[in-house]
């Protein structure tokens, strides 16, 4: 075996409580060869993340700090090298890239100086040469016209040409490991393959280690050689792809794979096919709708078409998820259909009505709709309890009697899954996936036929994400309600929608049956939609040279 | 460059703002009490003189004939008479406007230099000693009021140590701003007390952000996380902080101006509002009221050139 080129024992990171402790990382040992791409698995809060900044030193707050056991890069310890030494380790060794391109790029400095900082720093360059290397480091990330691109601002670009530009300068100072905290999260699927494709050949080009740090284990099973498991701070499994996926030996591994969307459920109920009677009115009627936006200021006027042409019709009691890249126009049709947006030309009916034709059309519609939203910390009002959201939602809706409201709120949380004592529960004192319900329990409560979920699992770890669509799938066949359900994620709207809907530069681009959809996808976009995204299984490669042909099309946005 | 084209018409939308402002303050002085014709005569003057005195100045026509004058009047360049100085108010003003201008100019400067680097320690020591005393510090110097803390300063450099002179103003440059020293501190430790305590909550920010780690685990040591990246985006809200309290800052100079005998347009309009001068109130609030519109456009061109992501 090669020897490790970092070497990670027993690090323990603890947070200093007032009069207390609480370890936050406890005796975590792991060893990375040179060459290798480890994959860190694990939810949210497990502390993959704060390993990764242990590993450099970056704790995200002064209370935390590294207790004990070591680490050593190349023989090198680095938990008591001093403060001087760890500014040539970063960058210059561990280079880092994160999350959140958008929030991690300096928005007032352009991006090829960003690059060219470091170069300056680390390796001593002058401007000009530093220049030089930069133009060159960002023509090796992906930028076709570098020398013109290093004078652009990150607002200019694409999330994934910003998070082409954040490897760059993380490539910067020639490191030998990089450290990717969840790089691909925020982007849509085609552009996260390219991301990926680009960091597994330029682990090839220069011989990097790389840790990648995310909660999808597809990407893990397609870009990593072992993975390590973490929960609660604790590493439960580790060990190489293959062996690990085919079998795990920790019941929490078993659930993560359990839980991951990409794979065929086989002992799920068949998604009930409601026979519609002839001659029944649609519940939502989209025909012919056009949303425009202008743009542009008193002097140079434009518009957008955020949706074109767009037919749709949903019957009571379908669930019809829509699919799309972010700018495809899914929420703005979410709005429109609840009348939220000015329509520009084209009708919407709900249940027969055209909800343009007056004032109580669309007040009918808001009390027969109701929405989940993304976020369910900032959907859910932090001052109020739980019990005093849903009362006060039940108390406006006029529909039941006032002395009934405290057991209908019992009912509601009973339906979502909450106990009663959430009641009396703050946003702040829930995780996510518990506000996620009482957001649910929330639109619930109108008593709708509709409800519209946009994005509603997209904030949620896969574990947590899969108990809310079994929940939606639930709610769903109890109460008959229609679902429209919007994700980016295809590998959920398959599991759950009857039908699906592809949406591409706010035009619908196919229309079907999910299974046809998904197995036999008609439109070019929508299999390579498919196509990109990765599969739980090492053996069904998503990096396959043919397809990341167009790697490159991902351009400067505008 | 096409960020930079409001530069061109921005100007326009100055127009109706500027209208607006001529009606604002020509009725605000006419509202106050007491008949400046009676000021100019003195008690003891007879009806016929009062009669003539408004005549000559106009004072006994319509109020809407009044502003047509004005308005004719500020066309060919001129605000009507003083009452008082007998000669016509733009040229009076002309005369006072250099030490206001300096001393605007010199407390905007001593403002920000004062607060970037108070707001830097405090923000850099955050919850430490340092900016413990710098929050309590200026969180007095907000409450003191400047023409208290003017003389305070006067007793302290121009009385007991001698080195700055008490009043007025001198006729050479060095002499002029020797004589600047001290209303300027007055006005711009009141201001900076402000501007530093929103550029330390930014900076603090700053250094929290995602911007910083990312700088970090390059490799940046914390002087250029600072200096680079924290500080250039700390400034935009503060630069715009600093334009909403133009009216303010040329508001403070009336006080200042009287306290340490600068002759500039505060001390020109205090004596004007005494003496019911109309025309002179009228030309310095309206100058007062271009100059905060000027001063706020220029702060937007600041903006756009610190924020790459502005677009006015």
């Amino acid at each position: 075996m090669i020897a490790a080129l970092l070497k990670i024992t027993d690090l323990t990171v603890v947070h200093d409580d007032d009069g207390g402790e609480r370890t936050l990382l406890d005796a975590v040992s792991l060893d990375l060869a040179p060459g290798e791409v480890l994959g860190l698995v694990g939810e949210s809060g497990s502390g993959k993340s704060l390993l990764c900044r242990s590993l450099v030193r970056l704790l995200p707050s002064s209370r935390l700090r590294i207790s004990g056991g070591s680490i050593t890069l190349s023989g090198r310890e680095l938990t008591t090298a001093p403060e001087a030494e760890m500014l040539a380790v970063r960058g210059g060794e561990i280079g880092m890239i994160f999350q959140n391109p958008s929030s991690h790029l300096d928005p007032v400095m352009r991006i090829g100086d960003q690059i060219s900082e470091g170069i300056r720093f680390h390796q001593r360059l002058n401007a000009k040469a530093a220049r030089a290397a930069a133009v060159d480091i960002l023509a090796q990330v992906g930028f076709q016209d570098p020398a013109r691109h290093y004078d652009s601002y990150p607002h200019e670009f694409s999330g994934g040409m910003r998070q082409r530009a954040m490897i760059g300068a993380a490539l910067s100072s020639n490191p030998r490991i990089l450290i990717a905290d969840e790089p691909t999260t925020a982007l849509d699927v085609t552009i996260q393959a390219q991301i990926l494709r680009l960091l597994m050949d330029i682990r090839t080009r220069r011989g990097l280690s790389v840790i990648l740090v995310t909660h999808d284990l597809g990407i893990v099973a397609q870009v990593c050689d072992r993975i390590a498991v973490m929960r609660q701070g604790r590493l439960v499994e580790v060990g190489e792809k293959r062996g690990l996926l085919a079998a795990p030996a920790h019941a929490y591994t078993r659930s993560l794979i359990a839980s991951h969307p990409s794979l065929p459920e086989e002992d799920m109920p068949a998604k009930t096919e409601k026979r519609q009677a002839p001659g029944a009115v649609p519940l939502v009627d989209i025909v012919k709708l056009h949303v425009r936006f202008a743009t542009g200021g008193l002097f140079r006027r434009g518009a957008v078409d955020a949706i074109k042409e767009v037919t749709l019709r949903v019957m009571p009691g379908e669930t019809v998820g829509i699919v799309g890249e972010s700018g495809s126009g899914k929420s703005t049709l979410a709005r429109a259909v609840l009348g939220l947006t000015p329509v520009s030309s084209g009708t919407i009916r709900f249940d027969g009505a055209d909800i343009a034709s007056g004032r109580a059309v669309l007040a009918t519609l808001r009390r027969q709709t109701a929405m989940v939203f993304q976020d369910p910390y900032n959907a859910l009002n932090p001052h109020l309890t739980v019990g005093k959201m849903l009362a006060e939602v039940l108390r406006v809706q006029g529909k039941i009697e006032t002395a009934q409201i405290p057991a209908r709120c019992g009912e509601l949380l009973d339906l979502v899954g909450l106990g009663r004592a959430f009641l009396d529960r703050k946003p702040r004192s829930m995780s996510g996936g518990q506000c996620q319900r009482a957001g649910i329990a929330r639109a619930l409560a109108v008593d709708p036929k509709l409800i519209i979920a946009d994005e509603c699992v997209a904030a949620l770890d896969v574990t947590i994400q899969a108990q809310i669509v079994e929940l939606f799938r639930e709610l769903v066949e109890r109460m008959s309600l229609t679902l429209i359900f919007i994700a980016h994620d295809l590998a959920i709207v398959r599991n759950l929608c009857q039908r699906v809907v592809v949406m591409h530069r706010g035009a619908i681009v196919e229309e079907g049956r999910s299974e046809e959809v998904f197995s036999r996808p008609k439109h070019a976009y929508t299999a390579a939609l498919i196509a990109a995204i990765p599969h739980i299984d090492p053996d069904k490669p998503l990096l396959a040279p043919s397809k990341m042909a167009t790697a490159q099309a991902d351009g400067v946005a505008n | 460059m096409h960020r930079y084209k409001f530069v061109l018409y921005r100007p326009l939308q100055f127009l109706p703002v500027l209208f607006g402002i001529s009606v604002i303050t020509f009725i605000l002085v006419r509202l106050i009490p007491g008949d400046p014709a009676r000021v100019l005569l003195g008690t003891r003057a007879t009806p016929e003189a009062i009669a003539r005195i408004r005549a000559q100045y106009g004072l006994d026509e319509p109020l809407l004939a009044q502003y047509f004058y004005f308005l004719r009047n500020l066309a060919d360049g001129e605000m009507g008479r003083s009452i008082l100085y007998k000669i016509d108010v733009l040229k009076l003003i002309a005369t006072r406007i250099e030490p206001t201008l300096m001393l605007v100019l010199c407390s905007m400067v001593l403002s920000v230099l004062i607060a970037v680097p108070v707001a830097a320690i405090a923000a850099r020591n955050h919850g430490r000693l340092a900016d413990q005393v710098i929050r309590i510090v200026s969180t007095f110097g907000i409450g003191f009021p400047p023409f208290w803390l003017g003389l305070m300063l006067i007793i302290l450099f121009s009385v007991e140590l001698a080195i700055l002179p008490v009043s007025g103003y001198g006729n050479t440059l060095s002499e002029k701003l020797a004589h600047l020293v001290l209303p300027s501190l007055t006005v711009s430790l009141s201001l900076s007390t402000v501007l530093a305590r929103s550029l330390r909550a930014a900076m603090v920010e700053g250094l929290r952000s995602d911007v910083a780690t990312a700088a970090r685990a390059r490799g940046m040591p914390e002087s250029i996380v600072f200096w680079r990246h924290v500080l250039p985006n700390s400034l935009v809200p503060t630069v715009n902080l600093l334009a909403v309290n133009i009216g303010w800052l040329i508001g403070g100079t009336v006080v200042v101006e009287t306290v340490f005998a600068l002759p500039g347009m505060g001390q020109l309009l205090v004596r004007a509002i005494f003496s019911r001068d109309y025309m002179v109130v009228q030309g310095v609030a309206m100058v007062f009221a271009c100059a905060t519109v000027l001063i706020n456009f220029l702060a937007d061109i600041v903006t756009v050139a610190l924020d790459p992501r502005v677009k006015l």
